[in-house]
């Protein structure tokens, strides 16, 4: 296990608010996390640092066995070092068919020409039906992505994640308006995701949290309020003041 | 995906198939061939609407299938005009100096020939000097370059400053405005060097085929729009069919997204404006040759704006929808504006169509607008499409 994401004394301040406020946070490879905390404890803003879509104040966010500093490169640069990330909404094509979406996210060149003059490898096609299987939508290839349910349409991002074949997963509220049938789907997808991978999961929801079974980081107000089992960190005092304090948890 | 392909190239198979067609009609109807079903004004006209065809799927790739709302691309139509014009003045002016200093006594220099070709070219804005310009403008092949390479170049270094800028949405759109009106203000002044508000004239006679027919000149110029119409239909069908069209889309429908599975947006918009720039170029070059003159209020902002209601009536996001758009409301308007149709008589006031043609075009703007925002190609689904 090694350390892949080191995240060190991190501030973010949007008008005079502090988002992020000296957050540390590291994860390893491969390891399951999941991050909660109450609104606007500063998850997003969090994820938008690591993706290089906000730029912190102040501190370091470096990467990968090199300890490369992530600050300062593009979301493009940043995802081809191999960070994935989910939205809170599931962004996937509506217009195009989820074996489109899968086979624009699949690792392959990058550049304008390169898909210009792009020909489909089998093994790319072999790729698209295995995480097609591996999120349960196999025979759901052919349709436009707009069809499927909003179920569906989270699998197929998580999907478009593991097409990338990060090496960080950062998913954002994945079962945010699923049933309990889909939560558990979800739960299983992201376990198996994570025997290979890192994977850090925002959540709202204690249940669901609870059934990912892993390490716990508690953000309050920008940085780590407590950090480990979830059974430790909700019993840990101050993290139940946080939560009692507030109805949205 | 493969599927998708094949629809693209069925629909592109056809639209071949059809130009063909017309091509031929038009051709057998035409003076040229002797039957003159076909006036050669007639030819002319069907000629430019197959160049205004070719800018509206350009235009059609950079907002309908990239989501890029440039309002500016009838600027780059423009240059590809001006660049030929000047070379097709030059020489023309150069054949007919020769001539006339010919019948002297003693021979000209060739510094006195060049002054007399600028004297007659720049004396109606009061010189006679050539601006740097026109230092090619004396050859045919240099001045096809600039056709493509002022418009690509141009677009090049405005898309980058933008893109990179990620300046999207309407601010891109006023932006692409202040280009098109810039330089059309720009080209009105007289020091411009390219005879301000006079414009380029005398561009349907070709140097070298001065005894040739306009018929037949004008039949030619049809064929060269038919050719590059299809050329550019596929070329396009190719660039938004495959991988490259599916990431293209994407960045329209959510550009965070594609940013986010690792491409570089700002490269993709750049390669797309930069692609439908150097064709609109290329589509101005065909047309104006045919039109006879090009002046600075061509690219006014305007002619841009036309450009997208083309589109947004004929239906985005379909090639096939851009070529009935461009096609069908150029055609309308000038034979509303031309005089073409009835004046109505409704007893208490008359309708002149050449008043009430805008008031006409902006209703069906907005009627296609609210209850068919697919546009007339839109409508080809239910046709061809059966419900589900």
């Amino acid at each position: 296990m090694i350390s892949l994401l080191e995240v060190s004394g991190v501030s973010k301040t949007f008008d005079g608010f502090r988002a992020i406020n000296n957050l540390s946070i590291q994860i390893n490879e491969p390891e399951l996390r999941a991050i909660i905390g109450p609104n606007g404890a500063g998850k997003t803003t969090f994820m938008d640092i690591v993706t290089g879509k906000t730029q912190p104040d102040s501190g370091q966010v470096l990467w990968g066995e090199r300890n490369e500093s992530l600050t300062g490169l593009s979301e493009a640069e940043i995802a081809n070092r191999g960070i994935g990330r989910k939205f809170q909404k599931p962004t996937v094509f509506e217009n195009q068919t989820v074996r489109q979406n899968l086979a624009m996210a699949l690792k392959n060149p990058r550049g304008p020409l390169a898909a210009l003059f792009f020909k489909e490898p089998r093994t790319d096609a072999v790729r698209i039906n295995e995480i097609a299987g591996e999120i349960g939508l196999a025979d759901q290839l052919p349709r436009p992505a707009g069809e499927l349910s909003h179920g569906q349409k989270q699998w197929l991002e998580i999907g478009m994640l593991l097409a990338q074949d990060p090496r960080l997963l950062l998913v954002d509220e994945p079962a945010a308006g699923m049933t309990a049938e889909e939560r558990e789907k979800t739960t299983d997808i992201l376990k198996r995701a994570a025997r290979t991978r890192s994977v850090v999961v925002v959540e709202h929801d204690m249940e669901f949290v609870r059934r990912l079974n892993c390490k716990v980081t508690v953000l309050h107000e920008g940085h780590v309020l407590a950090e480990g089992s979830l059974d430790h960190v909700t019993a840990d005092p101050t993290v139940i003041d946080v939560y009692l304090g507030r109805s949205d948890a | 995906m493969t599927q998708g392909f094949i629809i693209h190239n069925r629909s592109m198979m056809r639209f071949i198939g059809l130009l063909g067609l017309f091509t031929l009609l038009v051709t057998l109807g035409s003076e040229a061939m002797g039957t003159g079903v076909i006036s050669t004004s007639l030819v002319k006209t069907l000629g430019k609407t197959l160049c205004l065809c070719l800018i509206a799927i350009a235009m059609d790739v950079v907002w309908g299938y990239c989501g890029i709302l440039s309002l500016g691309h009838f600027a780059f139509f423009g240059i590809g005009g001006y660049a030929i014009g000047m070379w097709l003045m030059y020489a023309r002016t150069e054949t007919i100096v020769t001539e006339s200093l010919a019948r002297q006594v003693i021979p000209p220099t060739p510094a006195e020939v060049t002054d007399a070709i600028g004297a007659q070219i720049f004396g109606v804005v009061g010189s006679s000097d050539f601006p740097v310009i026109w230092s090619f403008a004396d050859s045919l092949i240099l001045q096809l370059l600039m056709v493509v390479l002022v418009p690509g170049l141009l677009a090049l270094v405005f898309g980058w400053l933008a893109f990179r800028s990620r300046v999207t949405g309407v601010y891109l759109s006023i932006l692409t405005q202040a280009m098109t009106l810039a330089l059309s203000l720009y080209l009105f002044q007289n020091d411009s060097g390219l005879r301000g508000n006079n414009g380029l004239s005398g561009l349907q006679n070709i140097p070298g085929f001065e005894s040739t027919p306009q018929a037949t000149i004008s039949l030619v110029f049809f064929w060269g729009s038919a050719l590059a119409l299809g050329l550019g239909y596929m070329l396009f069908a190719f660039v938004v069919g495959g991988k490259m069209g599916s990431i293209v889309q994407g960045i329209r429908d959510n550009e965070a997204r594609v940013r986010f599975l690792g491409y570089r947006v700002e490269g993709y918009k750049l390669f797309v404006f930069t692609l439908t720039a150097v064709v609109s170029g290329i589509a101005g070059a065909l047309y104006y040759p045919q039109a006879g003159i090009i002046n600075p209020a061509e690219i006014a902002p305007i002619a841009s704006i036309y450009l997208a209601v083309w589109v947004a009536i004929g239906g985005r996001g379909r090639l096939y929808g851009a070529v009935i758009g461009a096609a069908l409301v150029s055609l309308l308007s000038s034979w509303f504006t031309g005089g073409g149709a009835p004046d109505v008589n409704l007893g208490f006031y008359t309708v002149q169509w050449t008043d009430w043609w805008l008031v006409l075009l902006g209703v069906s703007f907005v009627c296609v607008t609210l209850f068919a925002p697919k546009g007339i190609g839109g409508l080809f689904d239910y046709l061809i499409r059966k419900p589900r």
